[in-house]
């Protein structure tokens, strides 16, 4: 505890602790005054960050040397901008150009190798068709055996990787530059497995559950034959029934009605 | 006693008074201690994670695996870059696994922290980037975590690095500069990631109407299908448990920074996470989440070790 001492008798007192010293400001007074602030400094002492004195300018400047200082701020204020444009730029909104142009050229040749270019837009849940539970299935072509049993359906961690690679694969959809890369390696990895080189890859989808409602039925999401030909993967997506327009139109009977239009 | 009296500094104002609370919180060393249950904490929950791999990185990752090295550089980000992309052999891939799992237990043991630290978080984010479609949420925290743990002091308490520090006749370990950085990251870091779910939670209307929890509960991956039963006989229940959620979302985001809710917070978010994580079917991610709060929900006495270290300044 430092050397205080009273000068004159005075009313209020404000003081400001730093290294183990006290300093009291303005018009200070008593010992019951100096005794309070050192034991003020001592309760401070004992709650080492949540109820810290005010640490004036000046003690910070008693820590790291200026340089370290700043160089360690720029390093901090860099970090701070990185994050806030992850955030900005990894959204399922979509983000501006500016946005997107500053992000990749400055940060993300160090944001992404670190796994640091995140948008954390954990929304849990919409309770939409996206939502839906995604199982990888895969089997050979033609009702030739049982499907590989993967994991997908069970709990935990490992089942949950099964799930994203299935979501990823019926994502990649959307993607034109993605499309189909994913499923042609899983269907070409499983070849050996299934002792074949004509296999199906199945994307089951269980949707989300309406409250008051029965639970609708799983369907597949995405289907796709994977297979070798010539030496090379050939992929061969299958759309579902439902998406395809018809490519032969059945002939009216002649003594059949004409369809009506929609009222 | 000899008198010291000051005339009252000027309060500072605008740019002055941020710089003085951009000090305050940066550069105010901080007890190492809390960051060392962080560490051990975060290396349980890698290690879990790394756990989650093991059974099936020869089928992801092996030379015959689904997931091809060309392929994977096709799908990934141009900027990913992975160790495991070296490895072309199954011996290889075997050893950079459990090599990566052995850092894991370094690193919860606290032995060579100050080169386990940052190798620990390289070599996840190199697990990490060699099949990014497998990653989630409770990898990308747990990614956070390992690097905010290789800037700061981790080791020096509740480790074999201290332990060893004693046998030799080093001083105890006190409060440190690097934990006051480590701590604040962790701090802005939780901050932000609750913030960014908020952000994307208000985009949905499950949010709004209440129903989220439902959806949540309902989901087959979920760990609370018991509440579904109760959820479907009380909507009052569901939107209850929904808003719930957002408004602890929105406490920990804003409370966090507060001196007089910060313990309190920290602590509720060291139950609800989990829980919250629980019910999503992403219990993993919850606890990293609660991680976040770990260092400000623990409550130490101080030691006589107290000072600022040398080495820091």
């Amino acid at each position: 505890m430092g050397d205080v001492t009273a000068e004159n008798a005075a009313s209020e007192a404000a003081l400001e602790t730093d290294d183990g010293r006290i300093t009291l400001y303005g018009r200070f007074q008593t010992r019951a005054a100096v005794s309070a602030a050192c034991l003020h400094q001592a309760a401070m002492s004992q709650s080492p960050r949540q109820s810290q004195p005010r640490v004036s300018s000046r003690v910070a400047a008693e820590g790291p040397p200026d340089a370290v200082r700043a160089a360690v701020t720029s390093a901090i204020v860099l970090v701070l901008i990185g994050l806030v444009l992850s955030i900005a730029g990894n959204s399922d909104s979509g983000s501006s150009a500016l946005v997107r142009t500053v992000k990749s050229r400055l940060f993300s040749p160090w944001l992404v190798p670190a796994w640091l270019d995140l948008g954390f837009d954990y929304r849990l849940t919409y309770g939409a068709a996206e939502d839906a539970v995604d199982s990888l299935v895969v089997g050979l072509h033609g009702d030739r055996g049982k499907p590989m049993p993967l994991p997908g359906e069970r709990d935990g961690e490992r089942a949950a990787r099964w799930r994203r690679l299935a979501h990823a694969i019926a994502a990649d959809v959307d993607d034109a530059d993605r499309d189909g890369l994913l499923a042609a390696a899983v269907g070409r990895g499983m070849f050996e497995e299934l002792d074949g080189d004509d296999v199906l890859v199945r994307i089951v989808r269980t949707p989300p559950t309406d409250r008051g409602a029965p639970a609708p039925p799983a369907a597949a999401g995405y289907t796709a034959r994977v297979r070798m030909a010539g030496g090379e993967v050939q992929l061969l997506r299958q759309e579902a029934r439902g998406e395809v327009a018809p490519l032969v139109r059945r002939p009216v009977d002649a003594g059949a009605s004409p369809p009506r239009e929609a009222p | 006693m000899t008198a010291r009296i000051a005339a009252p500094p000027p309060a500072p104002r605008g740019l002055a008074l941020l710089g003085d609370s951009w000090n305050r919180f940066w550069f105010t060393p901080a007890d190492v201690r809390p960051l060392a249950v962080v560490r051990m904490v975060t290396a349980m929950l890698a290690l879990l994670l790394w756990w989650s791999y093991a059974a099936d990185v020869q089928a992801w990752f092996g030379p015959r695996g689904v997931l091809p090295v060309d392929t994977v550089r096709q799908w990934r980000t141009p900027a990913g870059f992975s160790l495991y992309d070296a490895a072309t052999s199954s011996i290889a891939v075997a050893g950079l696994f459990h090599g990566t799992g052995l850092v894991f237990l370094l690193l919860f043991a606290g032995l060579g922290t100050t080169v386990v630290a940052p190798l620990a978080a390289v070599l996840w984010a190199s697990l990490l980037h060699r099949g990014p479609m497998l990653a989630g949420p409770a990898d990308d925290c747990l990614s956070v975590l390992l690097w905010c743990l290789a800037i700061g002091p981790a080791g020096w308490c509740f480790s074999c690095d201290q332990w060893l520090g004693d046998r030799a006749g080093r001083p105890a370990p006190g409060r440190s500069l690097r934990a006051a950085i480590s701590r604040g990251l962790l701090q802005v870091y939780g901050c932000a990631i609750t913030v960014a779910a908020l952000l994307a939670q208000a985009k949905g209307d499950a949010w709004w109407d209440g129903l989220a929890a439902w959806y949540l509960a309902s989901n087959p991956t979920s760990g609370m299908p018991r509440l579904v039963p109760l959820l479907e006989r009380s909507e009052y229940l569901t939107n209850l448990l929904t808003h719930g959620i957002t408004a602890f979302e929105v406490m920990f985001a804003i409370g966090i920074w507060f001196a007089a809710t910060q313990r309190l917070v920290a602590r509720v978010a060291i139950v609800a996470w989990p829980l919250v994580g629980l019910l999503a079917g992403m219990p993993l991610w919850g606890v990293a989440m609660a991680v976040f709060a770990l260092p400000f929900a623990i409550d130490f006495v101080p030691s006589t070790g107290m000072e600022p270290v040398a080495a820091d300044r």
